[in-house]
């Protein structure tokens, strides 16, 4: 089974004892996990005044990886975002990129969030937002962040109904109330759960809008691979929510089209 | 692996699934390797607080279970504190006479009040484990009833002859953990939230891998991720044994 990984980061997160991971030793741990390759986001883009000095370090530190494809991360609320936009979209390996409208205060629904659609489509890059880092009651006790509510996402999804996005972090209840009503979305399954997660959420959504995410650092990874190891689905779905529909979400086109 | 999940609600009404599905449910706990379970009842099938009546009936379903899966279903006897010491006396009688093995209190009440006391001393006088629900109340302003590490650890002190597990070992936290450290009759189960990397190894750092037990929650939680808290986590063979069994079979007396 070809593990593709929607959702691992590097870097120190400063809230938990996690491990603070190297592209090194990410590629190691989850090599050492069973799966082959992931997108990987860069943790210090998440609180810095701007996320461009950690997506250079990001690109620095996955050059010579072959397992981990960057996915830089966009802070549209901020002045210079086409210009870090533009930046990212310069190295070929960058496929998608990443918004985190909590931490970076926005909303979906900002007029910059609709040009930073429009720019990644002209790029023919992917857009992935992701939903939480962590579980909102265990933020750290001085912090007020909460997730992207699933109606904001919701409404930015009808705002955008051609648009594949990729949504990482979504519960259960969330995903289930969002993918069976846009298509085009690609929800990870890092945070969904329930006692059989994979069958259940079969019910009511295709293979085709879900992926594989560990959420690593944050959660345990082998964890991640638990919950599909051991749904009872066929093995054309296994296949497909193991990594084909990451890698088809990521290749709508080849890279040279872009150019 | 083998393993006792401390942790689980076979029948949750909340999902539909009824008594067949309690059986499936069962059904994919064995074929995880999970070889003995603890049924704590649907605690919140009638909100935080049930009457007698209502608690009578969570209870009777726990000892439908027990009586299906004989040997394999151990059942906690959930109790409504605030009903006062007569309910809370009747009602444990009955479980008792019925085999149930400990007690299990959820957001009735913070683990702080009153109203525990009568609870704590039926367990004491049965020889009962209380499984305490308990979340850290940092970012979540529920206090009033929900009990925080430090209610617990309150709980633990003001009756150390009474074996107490602190429920939801990720929702408590690193400050979970440091606030019931002192209390040796207080052990924690991994259950809560999504399987947060670096917790486990934490709490048994901290608490001793004696005072660390598996529980899942299922059926919010699946078998599988449940247990790879504990088998993803970096833990010798020995330590992973005892939280995965051999500290639940001793707590519960199973052979």
């Amino acid at each position: 089974m070809n593990y593709f990984d929607a959702n691992t980061w590097i870097g120190r997160w400063p809230f938990a004892f996690l491990a603070a991971h190297t592209a090194g030793s990410l590629a190691g741990h989850l090599a050492r996990q069973g799966i082959g390759r992931a997108l990987v986001s860069p943790l210090d883009a998440v609180f810095a005044p701007e996320p461009g000095p950690a997506n250079r370090a990001l690109l620095r530190a996955v050059r010579n990886s072959g397992k981990l494809e960057p996915v830089p991360v966009i802070n549209p609320a901020l002045a210079n975002w086409r210009e870090e936009l533009a930046a990212c979209a310069s190295d070929p390996r960058v496929r998608a990129v990443r918004v985190l409208p909590r931490y970076h205060h926005y909303r979906l629904g900002a007029p910059a969030v609709g040009g930073l659609v429009r720019e990644l489509g002209r790029l023919r890059l992917r857009l992935i937002v992701q939903i939480r880092l962590i579980d909102e009651r265990h933020e750290f006790h001085a912090m007020n962040l909460k997730p992207v509510p699933a109606g904001e996402l919701g409404t930015f999804l009808r705002n955008h109904p051609a648009l594949p996005v990729l949504a990482g972090g979504l519960l259960r209840r969330e995903l289930l109330s969002l993918a069976p009503k846009h298509p085009r979305l690609i929800a990870d399954l890092s945070w969904a759960e329930w006692h059989d997660t994979v069958p259940h959420l079969l019910e009511s959504v295709p293979a085709r809008q879900l992926a594989f995410a560990t959420h690593t650092p944050f959660l345990v990874t082998a964890a991640g691979r638990a919950k599909l190891d051991t749904a009872a689905i066929p093995f054309s779905k296994r296949t497909a929510i193991a990594g084909a529909n990451l890698e088809q979400f990521l290749s709508h086109e080849t890279k040279s089209d872009r150019r | 692996m083998r393993a006792i999940d401390i942790h689980t609600h076979p029948l949750l009404r909340d999902d539909h699934r009824g008594r067949a599905g309690a059986a499936q449910l069962i059904g994919r706990a064995k074929a995880n390797g999970i070889e003995h379970i603890v049924a704590l009842g649907d605690v919140l099938g009638f909100g935080r607080k049930p009457t007698e009546a209502q608690i009578r009936r969570i209870n009777d379903e726990t000892a439908w279970l027990m009586k299906s899966h004989a040997g394999y279903v151990t059942g906690f006897c959930y109790l409504n504190p605030l009903l006062g010491e007569r309910a809370v006396g009747r009602e444990v009688d009955r479980c008792v006479a019925r085999g149930f093995r400990g007690i299990k209190l959820e957001i009735a009440n913070n683990a702080r009040d009153a109203c525990m006391r009568p609870v704590m001393a039926a367990a004491r006088q049965n020889g009962l484990v209380v499984l305490q629900h308990a979340w850290s109340m940092t970012k979540i302003r529920q206090r009033g009833f929900h009990t925080d590490p430090e209610d617990a650890a309150l709980l633990a002190r003001r009756f150390p002859e009474v074996r107490i597990i602190m429920a939801h070992l990720t929702g408590c936290g690193v400050r979970g953990v440091l606030a019931v450290k002192d209390c040796d009759n207080l052990s924690v189960d991994t259950s809560g939230a999504a399987p947060e990397e670096g917790i486990v190894e934490y709490a048994v750092e901290q608490l001793g891998a004696d005072r660390v037990l598996y529980g899942s929650d299922v059926p919010i939680r699946d078998f599988a991720v449940a247990l790879a808290r504990v088998t993803g986590a970096k833990l010798d063979a020995a330590t992973r044994r005892k939280i995965l069994r051999d500290n639940a079979r001793a707590l519960l007396k199973l052979p």
